[in-house]
């Protein structure tokens, strides 16, 4: 027999109320149209995996980050920032170009680099609005940190 | 049963690396009858980064690409379908999108820098890239490693297996629409990674193993306290699973989707979960005996359900072990030392482990203290070539399921 889920999801309040700390602070300043609706889009261009991963735990319910406003949408054109997993692979280097031409106005670029040591990946092309550079694989928190900063939003 | 999982290229011929009843084996390749004992040595010999590159023709019939940047699936990687509608008739998967030169990068490194690539060839099968890497090389050099480090490498393996059979059950409620089963997953899944932290202070175990040794043994209360997060999770998996599995609709989306028949499976050297989906065992339980041999779960419906029932069975079994076992670790006594041979500065070692989604093996020559001719050989290559023929006939909305429960990266195929 079908379970009703809505009384087992309702049980437990998995949400957090913490602080959310970005590891770095944004190069330029950013605009203040994002409060409360800030729309990612993600490209993994050469990540070893963990990025992707975190990513997907910071779709959990621990974090919440609908909460803030913040989405992760499947269209570029519907995005406000890019946030670029891993340096590029060689072959990926004219989609990240490609993708970066479908951004609608405003818009703002992360790139997180989990391995700088690694020899067999390319530079970044050059970036427009490239608001901040991360390196290694930062904690679901601080990328929310890092989030909420670029979109201006209280923390808790 | 004989399982081939690589072809290896040396200076004295052709290497077949085999698993016969989960013990890695090298045979000679003389050339002879090869293609009728294993089923996958053509695509193996030839390792390409097109898989099942084969167009298809006929009225109406047209490729549409798929990726490499979607969102579907997140990772680096392209998908050619060939389709007239809504079947697809073919998918062809080209890995060279996320192509990162790994195993060319390791080439002419430390031991020690070489590890530090070989985790991150595919981040969320780290301890297992670690592990069989550096037990080849340790085979090399005939490092003895102490019994302290092997216990705590399998079980690292078994906890970076719980968070991965996490992940690819999530993803499978995510595509099925069972929001509320995704969203409950996906909180254990962060609480699994937590726990890896806990334990070894890095998400996805990395840096914590090394060359004859762990860096640091875990110990203390974080070890008793990851004892009760495991406890927690066995007990809200199994209850969130049994809630899930009543609801037909989310059942009915795996069942009979992605079948594989047991010959197909053992032909394409299928190991790990997508192999005992078909009733067939691996023997990879094997690789833990000297603690305790795994419990081997199988199912014989070889679809994406089949797979999945596989990989929620051994979540609790995983997580059993580790409570059993982290239980006591703090009363290990390390009675075999480490033992390194400091005129040993060259060899060949090869070593394969139980992966989350099956045999990860490596092969590797060390000289004059470098390691050289690096070959890996990852479960997610030979179940790329399974996704595309499973693919085959399913229509597109089937796609998820099949592509997810293999539990499979580019990033690991492409190395």
């Amino acid at each position: 027999m079908i379970k009703w889920w809505p009384l087992y999801g309702l049980r437990r309040k998995l949400t957090e109320q913490k602080k959310y700390i970005s590891p770095v602070k944004l190069r330029n300043a950013t605009t203040k149209i994002f409060h409360r609706s800030l729309f990612i889009y993600i490209l993994d261009a050469g990540s070893s995996n963990a990025l992707n991963f975190e990513i997907n735990a910071l779709e959990s319910p621990q974090y919440n980050i609908h909460r803030f406003g913040i989405y992760f949408t499947d269209s570029p054109r519907h995005a406000d920032v890019l946030l670029i997993l891993g340096r590029p692979a060689k072959a990926m280097l004219e989609p990240l170009k490609e993708t970066i031409s479908q951004f609608p106005e405003p818009f703002y670029i992360i790139t997180i680099d989990d391995f700088p040591d690694h020899p067999g990946l390319m530079d970044y092309p050059e970036l427009p609005n490239h608001v901040a550079a991360l390196t290694g694989v930062p904690s679901p928190s601080q990328i929310l940190g890092l989030l909420l900063d670029i979109s201006k939003t209280k923390r808790r | 049963m004989k399982i081939l999982i690589g072809i290896i290229s040396t200076s004295k011929g052709d290497k077949l690396y085999v698993l016969d009843d989960g013990q890695e084996m090298l045979i000679n390749d003389d050339g002879k009858n090869q293609k009728d004992i294993y089923g996958n040595y053509s695509f193996l010999k030839k390792h390409s980064f097109k898989i099942n590159d084969y167009p298809v023709t006929g009225p109406g019939v047209f490729r549409f690409r798929y990726g490499p940047v979607t969102s579907g699936i997140r990772e680096a990687g392209v998908f050619q379908l060939y389709t007239y509608g809504e079947k697809i008739l073919r998918a062809t998967i080209d890995l060279s999108w996320k192509y990162r030169e790994m195993a060319g990068t390791m080439q002419m490194t430390s031991p020690e820098a070489g590890l530090l690539m070989a985790e991150r060839v595919c981040s969320n099968f780290a301890m297992s890239h670690s592990v069989a890497f550096s037990q080849s090389v340790e085979t090399a050099l005939e490092i003895k490693t102490s019994l302290l480090t092997k216990n705590w490498r399998i079980l690292l393996l078994e906890a970076e297996r719980i968070y991965n059979h996490l992940y690819v059950i999530y993803k499978l409620a995510a595509a099925a629409a069972q929001k509320v089963l995704a969203a409950h997953l996906s909180a254990l899944f962060e609480e699994a990674l937590r726990l890896n932290e806990q334990l070894t202070g890095s998400r996805y175990l990395m840096g914590i193993n090394s060359i004859g040794r762990l860096n640091n043994n875990p110990s203390g209360p974080a070890v008793q306290k990851a004892v009760d997060g495991y406890k927690n999770l066995a007990n809200t998996f199994t209850r969130l699973y049994e809630h899930g599995l009543a609801n037909y609709n989310f059942l009915d989306r795996l069942h009979t989707s992605g079948t594989l028949t047991p010959d197909m499976a053992e032909s394409m050297g299928l190991t790990g979960p997508s192999l005992r989906a078909c009733g067939i065992k691996d023997g990879l339980n094997t690789t833990t005996s000297h603690l305790i041999s795994l419990p081997v779960i199988t199912q014989s419906g070889g679809d994406a359900l089949a797979r999945m029932e596989i990989r929620a069975g051994e979540i609790v079994n995983s997580c059993q072990y580790l409570i059993d076992h982290l239980r006591t670790s703090d009363s290990w006594i390390d009675n075999e030392e480490t033992q390194i041979r400091k005129d040993k500065t060259g060899g060949t070692g090869y070593s394969v482990v139980n992966s989350p989604s099956g045999a990860l093996g490596y092969y590797l020559n060390v000289k004059n203290g470098n390691v050289q001719d690096v070959n890996p050989f990852t479960p997610s290559y030979i179940g790329m070539h399974a996704v595309s023929h499973a693919l085959e006939g399913a229509i597109f909305t089937d796609f998820p399921f099949i592509f997810d429960s293999f539990g499979i990266h580019f990033t690991d195929a492409s190395c």
